[in-house]
């Protein structure tokens, strides 16, 4: 798997802020950018490969036996005149080893024609293993006899020989780019963290000792796969070179259910991608709407928000769930999804939807933004997941955190400030800022080194998430825990100290909030109180760092209300403090956005800079972006005549989930 | 049946308060006393749909049903849970038809029923379902405003208009939108006596709100009457004296002595609310209604009511862009506002959004019945039918 | 010159006289008044004149109700229309063939017949050649044809060719649905005039192309 110049984990120089007062003369003149411009234009990005998954059958009327039994030279040529480099295809062991240890090797080479087939339209494959779509019953062997093919030691044992066999015939094709072993249908039938460890150690060794070298992941999505059915698969991914990331229909159902093209849900598939990163490359997968109830316009908005919050939340490429839809019976009005297979690029009979032109459109566009050239700027903050998302009920933490955290990654992402997305156990060296967002309870030793942290220059801002104080919070927040003041229906802020966490504005409005620490003054300066004087902000020196603390949990009260209609004063509070400690720290917006809804990624080069721009809102946006140095001229990143601009500030408009990349030179 | 036990009753006692963290925990501490509890396991599952957690909901309460197939608040809480998650209507359809059976008068078993039928386009099914639901309960404000939606449906909002208005009188918000106006408030004491009213027109006029409010109309016209028979160019007298009449259905009499008040005084909020709501109720005066209205929205632009008030006479003027940025305006003050929810689905139907349409519908009804409390009901009534 | 029109009504109220009050309101209208202001300009004085009358005792309770209920009666006298008055513009309109959906073409044919258009709703799984049988029939010039799925977005070019077959290039093709808002291009490619979302969108291009060609059918 491609990586992106400068990935997540790897050792990033702090970034100096460029003196506004005396930009560096980095940046070559615009004739650099205009040699660029006409160099001959890349038809896909070699860094990002897009593309499908191709599923096996296409109506509900057809058999297992009948996988892949239709020539795939028309989808790939569609997924070739869209100029994708991927393709994901799923191996049936049903299919290919009918009985015990006899392998029908006209599958084996129909799998291996589809792959040349693909290879000579320039697109590499993912072949997949033990994959469950629920139609093709590709795990489901007739002589299994209905045991589990998880843990039954005789059809593990099996699963090793098939994947032996195919990987030991298709290893020699250019065309395979990697190993996927299951998909998250599948690994959700796994029943512990070890069991699926052990499946994974085993499937690995298979394909090792056939292919040493190419990369093998693992097809879930280790957030959503907890949620689903407890089992962490972050050890078992561990193990993996490369992971997945995508959004479930029932993780969304939990996080974001709401509309798919406003509000949390266009924010739902980069957090959930930025979680996936763990050292390692994320493949967005599983791209697209869930059910057939969305219009065509929903599928193409959501589409195009998903893969531009993956380009620019550096995923290693992306794959749309599926290419054509499959052919279901008829049922008014739509069909709703409990397999999440059924939603592709174009109809079931083959005519392209508005999404397959996003794609195309996607494709094109990246394929002019040059990722070695051009570096994502590095993420200086992060949003902190805790441990305690793993404890098992009674204990609500797993429940509300994810909750919590996809909000905290919303407001950093409203307030424009480049955000990743740690754990609790991660290392916390590369950050400036760390959001710890509603959180219930830390481990005693993360409270040593968020300590440490701040006493060597790093800001912290934590939510108050109820229940008693740790200790370690008195000298760390510089204040006095004096106990919970329990729920609140109405918020109030007053602001005591203006300018100090950004343009806060007094307000009451009508939000409720589960809990409210009551506290006492220290030697934190108090910047916001309640409308009885009650501190509801505070900011502590702290070494040489910041400690920020907000008396509520403001987060998960945003994602436990109606995240959809957050009242605009607290979406202003909370954006306004994010935004303002990570400018204080050093590592605020790079591009001043006046749309809060509008992601801002800004990738550097030499002789110019690109910044892409995602609209989030299903309204149309006028963006007003202000540099720190002066933009000489603007260009879409396609091609077209140079914008002159001669000024810090420019506007640019979005349509509803529009994105806009553009290049910039500068004076 | 065993009595409760100890545990379970802490359990219980710990989510009626509403303290969710350790009524959960208490729960599955009862859990492990008897596992097989069926009241712990539909505590259990009302507790995490409060968190909107539905499906930790739709297990606890499936759990319930096995345990015992009788439990009807296991079956309320995992029909709520199979909606407001969406995306499991059949499985809804065939909870609420199971719930109308085991408790036949629970209007909200038929609304809901009515709301999972429309999300799977059996909309004549749908119908039946709110009309049992009227039959139950004629002011269930709900069922009407869905009833609304399904005539918009077929004959556009001309016709669907007035369901919407109807359904919104049913709705208390309305009245208590009139009274915040005026700055009246329940503060939980009972109005005064007439007779004991001090003879001031401040003690008169705020007697005859508290009247008014406790719907006592005829004591408050007296005091009314007493107010403006001393200066009959009180305003804000004659204002609650329009307000009166349209709770009399007298609609002119209300737009005449609206009118008045507004002659007199150009700036008083409650007769321009009076003034609105007597246009409202004319066909044809949707234009009026609007001018009025908008007034009102730009005078209390925090109060959500009058933007909603604003986007319905929109509606009957067509002007549906506007009516939905007063809605979502609405929504945005106050996300648990039923009549704006619905008021944004009808837009968003207009507009070819039916995804949008039914989100709406889906929320309006998860904030109807998170505020209505019938867990309880059902809870209490089932553990003494077992005890 | 004062008005003393309001006056005269608020008369003809308290003297629960109706055919005064008409008289007074038809008086009203052939002096120039519109109907659409007659109820700003004449109705609404005339109110404010009996409800001042109630509030300083001039006219009981009973009076007052009574006169209410004489304006009730002349109401629909001074009331804007209701329905726009007749356009004389006659919008077809139908779901494209194979295709059933019918919600959104239902609300924009009511929103239309609203505004005082001819709308000819020619249903659900409509089949190319009768939207041109039924436009040579109706004479309507103005067509607008629905349709949800890719598949019957993109047959919807079959409308546009028997339009041409049939000799009826004059005929405005709108088209309306999911795909058509997603992809303003396919709109194009079918051969339609323009792209409708939904009801006002609706009732705007159908103004618009009614100016454009100084009303009529």
């Amino acid at each position: 798997m491609p990586t992106r110049k400068g990935g997540p984990r790897q050792p990033r120089e702090r970034v100096a802020r460029p003196d506004t007062a005396t930009p560096p003369p980095r940046r070559a003149s615009t004739q650099a950018a205009a040699d660029v411009a006409q160099a001959k234009p890349a038809q896909r990005n070699q860094l990002f490969p897009a593309g499908a998954s191709l599923y096996p059958l296409d109506t509900e009327t057809q058999s297992p036996e009948d996988w892949y039994g239709r020539d795939p030279g028309e989808d790939l040529d569609e997924l070739a005149k869209a100029r994708c480099a991927l393709v994901r295809v799923f191996v049936s062991w049903r299919v290919i080893e009918p009985q015990v240890g006899q392998y029908a090797e006209e599958a084996i080479e129909r799998l291996a024609g589809i792959i040349e087939a693909a290879r000579s339209r320039k697109i590499q494959t993912v072949v997949c293993f033990f994959a469950d779509d629920r139609h093709s019953e590709l795990t489901d062997v007739t002589w299994g006899k209905r045991r589990d093919p998880r843990n039954d030691s005789y059809l593990v044992q099996r699963e090793a020989a098939l994947i032996q066999k195919v990987v030991g015939r298709l290893r020699k094709e250019a065309g395979v780019f990697a190993w996927q072993l299951g998909n998250e249908a599948f690994i959700a039938g796994f029943t512990s963290s070890d069991e699926l460890e052990t499946w994974v150690a085993t499937m690995r060794e298979a394909i090792r000792e056939v292919d040493p070298t190419r990369p093998i992941g693992l097809g879930a999505d280790a957030e959503t796969l907890f949620r689903s059915n407890g089992v962490d698969a972050r050890n078992a991914l561990e193990s993996c070179e490369f992971a997945v990331s995508h959004v479930t229909a029932a993780y969304r159902a939990y996080a974001a259910e709401g509309p798919l093209t406003s509000g949390p849900s266009t924010y739902l598939d980069s957090f959930l991608l930025r979680h996936a990163h763990r050292g390692r490359p994320v493949l967005l997968d599983d791209v697209g709407t869930l059910a057939l109830d969305m219009s065509a316009g929903e599928e193409a908005s959501y589409l195009r928000s998903v893969l531009w919050g993956g380009f620019i939340n550096r995923a290693g490429g992306a794959l749309v769930r599926r290419l054509r839809d499959m052919d279901t019976e008829r049922r008014e009005p739509y069909f709703i999804d409990p397999f999440e297979t059924l939603v592709g690029l174009m109809d079931a009979e083959g005519v392209a939807k508005p999404a397959y032109t996003e794609l195309n459109k996607f494709v094109r566009t990246v394929a002019r933004i040059d990722l070695k050239a051009h570096t994502l700027l590095a993420e200086r903050t992060a949003v902190l997941v805790p441990s305690e998302r793993y404890e098992p009920l009674p204990n609500l933490a797993g429940l509300y955190d994810p909750r919590s955290c996809l909000h905290a990654f919303i407001a950093t992402k409203n307030a424009h400030v480049p955000v990743a997305v740690i754990g609790e156990d991660d290392g916390f060296e590369e950050f400036q800022v760390l959001v710890v967002p509603s959180v219930f309870a830390l481990a005693d030793k993360t409270w040593e080194r968020l300590g440490t942290f701040v006493q060597s220059g790093g800001t912290l801002l934590l939510s108050y998430g109820g229940g008693d104080a740790h200790p370690a919070s008195r000298d760390l927040f510089g204040v006095e825990f004096l106990g919970d003041g329990g729920p609140r229906e109405e918020l109030s802020c007053r602001v005591a100290q203006p300018d100090v966490l950004g343009a806060l504005e007094s307000f009451d409005a009508r939000f409720e909030v589960p809990n409210f620490a009551l506290l006492s003054g220290g030697t934190a300066t108090i910047v916001a109180t309640d409308a009885q004087g009650s501190p509801l902000l505070t900011v502590n020196q702290v070494g040489q760092g910041r400690a920020v603390y907000i008396a509520v949990p403001l987060e998960r009260a945003i994602a436990q209300g109606d995240p959809w209609a957050t009242p605009a004063p607290i979406r202003h509070l909370i954006r306004e403090v994010y935004g303002a400690v990570a400018r204080a720290a050093g590592c605020g917006a790079p591009v001043e956005c006046s749309a809060a809804e509008v992601e801002v990624a800004l990738f550097q080069g030499e002789a110019d800079d690109v910044v892409v721009l995602l609209n989030h809102s299903d309204a149309k946006e006028e963006a007003v972006l202000t540099l720190e140095r002066r933009v000489a001229s603007i260009s879409d990143v396609r091609g077209g005549t140079p914008v002159a601009v001669g000024s810090n500030t420019f506007t640019v408009g979005l349509e509803p989930n529009g994105a806009s990349a553009l290049r910039l030179t500068y004076a | 049946m065993s009595p409760r036990s100890r545990q379970v009753l802490l359990a219980e006692g710990l989510a009626r308060q509403g303290h969710v963290a350790p009524a959960v925990e208490a729960c599955y501490e009862a859990l492990r006393l008897d596992e097989s509890d069926p009241l712990v396991h539909v505590l259990l599952s009302d507790l995490f749909l409060a968190g909107d957690f539905y499906d930790e909901a739709i297990e606890a309460a499936s759990t319930a049903i096995e345990l015992d197939p009788d439990c009807a608040p296991a079956f309320l809480s995992l029909g709520l849970a199979y909606d407001r998650r969406g995306g499991m209507w059949d499985q809804s359809i065939l909870v609420w038809h199971e719930l109308a059976e085991v408790a036949p008068d629970l209007v909200t078993a038929h609304v809901q029923l009515g709301e999972a039928f429309a999300a799977a386009a059996f909309e004549e099914e749908a119908i039946e379902a709110w009309r049992a639901a009227l039959g139950l309960n004629a002011h269930e404000a709900r069922a009407m405003y869905n009833l609304a939606v399904a005539a918009l449906k077929k004959e556009g909002m001309a016709t669907a208009l007035p369901g919407f208005r109807r359904a919104g009188e049913l709705d208390p918000s309305q009245d208590d939108f009139f009274f915040a106006l005026a700055g009246v408030y329940d503060d939980g004491a009972a109005a005064p006596d007439p007779i004991d009213v001090a003879p001031d027109r401040d003690s008169r006029l705020g007697a005859a709100f508290a009247l008014a409010f406790e719907e006592d109309y005829f004591s408050a016209v007296d005091l009314i009457r007493l107010i403006l028979d001393e200066n009959a160019s009180d305003a804000e007298a004659l204002a609650l004296a329009g307000y009166l009449y349209l709770k009399q259905d007298s609609v002119n009499e209300a737009m005449a002595v609206a009118l008045r008040a507004l002659a007199i005084s150009t700036k008083t909020p409650t007769a321009v609310y009076v003034l609105g709501a007597a246009f409202a109720k004319r066909p044809g005066l949707n234009r009026n209604a609007a001018r009025v209205f908008g007034a009102l929205a730009k005078a209390v632009p925090n109060q959500a009511m009058p933007h909603v008030l604003l986007a319905e006479s929109l509606l009957g003027l067509q002007r549906f862009g506007q009516a939905k940025q007063a809605y979502l305006r609405a929504v945005e003050l106050d996300p648990t506002f039923v009549r704006a929810r619905f008021g944004l689905a009808a837009v968003f139907l207009t507009e070819g959004e039916y995804a949008r349409a039914h989100h709406e519908i889906r929320r309006a009804a998860y904030h109807d019945t998170r505020r209505q409390g019938l867990f309880w009901r059902l809870y209490d009534d089932y553990a003494q039918g077992r005890e | 010159m004062t008005d003393d029109r309001p006056a005269r009504l608020y008369q003809a109220f308290v003297s629960q006289d109706p055919a005064q009050a008409i008289a007074v309101i038809e008086k009203a209208r052939s002096a120039g008044i519109a109907q659409g202001q007659l109820f700003d300009q004449l109705f609404a004085p005339a109110m404010s004149l009996l409800g001042g009358a109630w509030a300083d005792g001039a006219i009981d309770e009973y009076t007052f109700t009574q006169a209410a209920v004489v304006a009730e009666q002349i109401t629909s006298f001074v009331t804007p229309p209701t329905t726009a008055q007749d356009t004389g513009v006659t919008v077809l309109l139908g779901t494209m063939h194979r295709d059933h959906h019918a919600i959104d073409k239902d609300i924009t044919a009511a929103a239309l017949k609203e505004a005082g258009h001819r709308v000819i709703d020619l249903g659900v799984d409509v089949r190319p050649a009768e939207f041109l049988e039924r436009a040579d029939e109706t004479g309507a010039r103005i067509v607008i044809v629905y349709a949800q799925l890719i598949g019957t977005a993109h047959s919807v070019s079959r409308v546009r060719e028997m339009f041409h077959a049939g000799g009826r290039d004059d005929l405005v093709l709108f088209v309306a649905g999911g795909p058509f808002s997603a992809d303003i291009s396919l709109a194009k490619q079918v051969g339609a005039n323009g792209v409708v979302r939904g009801a006002e969108s609706a009732l705007k291009l159908v103004a618009k192309i009614t100016a454009g060609r100084g009303g009529g059918t």
